[in-house]
């Protein structure tokens, strides 16, 4: 499982951030990177989290 | 006795003052609510409004976003990004968008606590309406700096966003004086955007006009000043009526809850807590109104294709299944229960939520250094009536010493 972040929608908000620093960040530029795409089982709880609370719907978990 | 049946009417008193109980009374009895007297659908429940506001295919904005607009089954003469669906509305709101992100709005910081500061500074601490010496005259005013109006409007811009959603009861339309205050909110902006033309500044109405935008062929070309003057006027609506609705309610809301006034004074880091509060309790702009593109099925009842859809955020924050104990107002609680849908949610969530949060939260500070003990007038309290925004018109109070 992957973490995919729609950068269309992305308005940098950095509520995933906030949720799980160690696969969201924001960088100085205001941009953000995903810096784990692969789901582990260790991540998958707060990473569904972040998923759920973006409020730009931004973010997606593909198979 | 049989029960009667529950009635929400979106232009009555009881809107006014806040459905609370009809919304509950909606979400278990109606979760698929038809009004037969204005012909419209209504989802009140947290899940349903959510999944709604995401899926912009089945809940079109392209044919405006009030009863009035939806009802006539066409889109709206004026192109504004709130009454548009992708790609479109994505084309339009990414040239804003990073304006408003939260970081990039730390550069308003200082304009804003200045702007606090100053309402403030002139307010009698004995005869304090907090509405009308403050929270009406301090976010026009903020928003307008950022656009590039020039201050003298700002308090005229303001007037004329308030009588234009005002409602009577019964009142769809906008009344005369609405479609007038409208005339000249457009006119004022218009030349803005000639003079700006002429001599650019480091100004919103500037960046718009450097802007280029992709249109629906894949071309890329510049707005046009009417595009431009509908952009800014609606920002200027959006940044002002709401903060002025949330920084209102508060001294109420807290007037009833004390103890979460006490909080607040005694921990100053929960004051972002309480602004998030606030907009969960009593969500400044209650509803959002889409059009159905297909026949929905939901709840048992079939919403057919046309028909206005009243996606009530202001109720699912109030949603007993998607929050603990919903009526009780209180800054501790647990923020990751749900989505607070305040700020709508999905493609068209507020623009200006980094703005109104960080506006929000320096008007509490300093409300709390202003007024730490305070009592609220309530005889001369008064409630606006509106389109879609609720809230106070006057909240005098008194500081007490």
């Amino acid at each position: 499982m992957k973490v995919e972040v729609d950068f269309g929608l992305c308005e940098s908000n950095g509520v995933c951030m906030d949720i799980i620093p160690e696969v969201f960040h924001l960088g100085d530029d205001d941009m953000l990177s995903v810096l784990q795409s692969e789901v582990t089982p260790e991540t998958e709880e707060r990473v569904c989290e972040a998923v759920r609370q973006c409020p730009r719907q931004a973010i997606s978990i593909k198979e | 006795m049989t029960k009667s049946k529950v009635v929400f009417d979106p232009f009555s008193e009881e809107f006014f003052n806040g459905a609370w109980e009809t919304y509950r009374r909606m979400q278990e009895e109606a979760p698929v609510y038809y009004s037969e007297e204005y012909d419209f659908y209504a989802l009140t429940r947290h899940e349903d409004v959510a999944a709604g506001f995401k899926d912009f295919e089945t809940y079109s904005s392209a044919y405006g976003i009030d009863l009035a607009m939806v009802r006539t089954g066409h889109p709206p003469p004026q192109k504004a990004i709130i009454f548009m669906d992708p790609p479109e509305h994505r084309h339009m709101r990414s040239l804003l968008n990073k304006v408003f992100t939260p970081r990039a709005i730390q550069s308003q910081r200082q304009m804003v606590t200045e702007k606090i500061q100053k309402y403030l500074n002139a307010a009698d601490p004995d005869r304090f309406d907090v509405v009308q010496a403050f929270s009406g005259p301090f976010p026009v005013e903020v928003i307008t700096t950022m656009l590039g109006v020039p201050e003298e409007h700002a308090q005229q811009v303001r007037h004329w966003i308030d009588e234009s959603l005002h409602r009577e009861p019964g009142q769809v339309e906008v009344g005369e004086k609405g479609m007038q205050a409208n005339i000249q909110t457009a006119m004022l902006y218009y030349d803005l955007v000639k003079q700006r033309r002429a001599e650019p500044r480091d100004d919103l109405f500037s960046r718009l006009i450097d802007a280029e935008i992709e249109r629906e062929n894949g071309e890329k070309t510049k707005l046009d000043d009417i595009e431009i003057a509908g952009f800014t006027t609606l920002l200027g609506g959006a940044g002002a009526e709401t903060v002025t609705k949330l920084v209102g309610n508060a001294p109420v809301v807290f007037a009833r809850n004390p103890d979460q006034w006490q909080k607040l004074l005694d921990d100053r880091g929960k004051v972002p807590a309480a602004v998030e509060e606030l907009l969960r309790y009593e969500a400044p702009s209650q509803y959002q109104v889409r059009r159905s593109m297909k026949e929905v099925h939901l709840h048992g009842v079939t919403i057919p294709a046309g028909k206005p859809v009243f996606l009530i955020n202001g109720a699912a924050n109030r949603d007993p299944d998607a929050w603990t104990d919903p009526d009780k107002f209180d800054i501790d609680r647990d923020r990751s229960e749900a989505q607070n849908l305040g700020f709508g949610y999905g493609i068209h969530s507020c623009l200006g939520a980094a703005l109104a949060r960080m506006e929000s939260a320096i008007a509490l500070e300093k409300l709390l250094d202003f007024m730490p003990r305070y009592e609220v007038d309530w005889d001369r309290c008064k409630r606006v009536n509106m389109q879609n925004v609720a809230g106070w018109q006057n909240v005098p109070v008194r500081v007490l010493r």
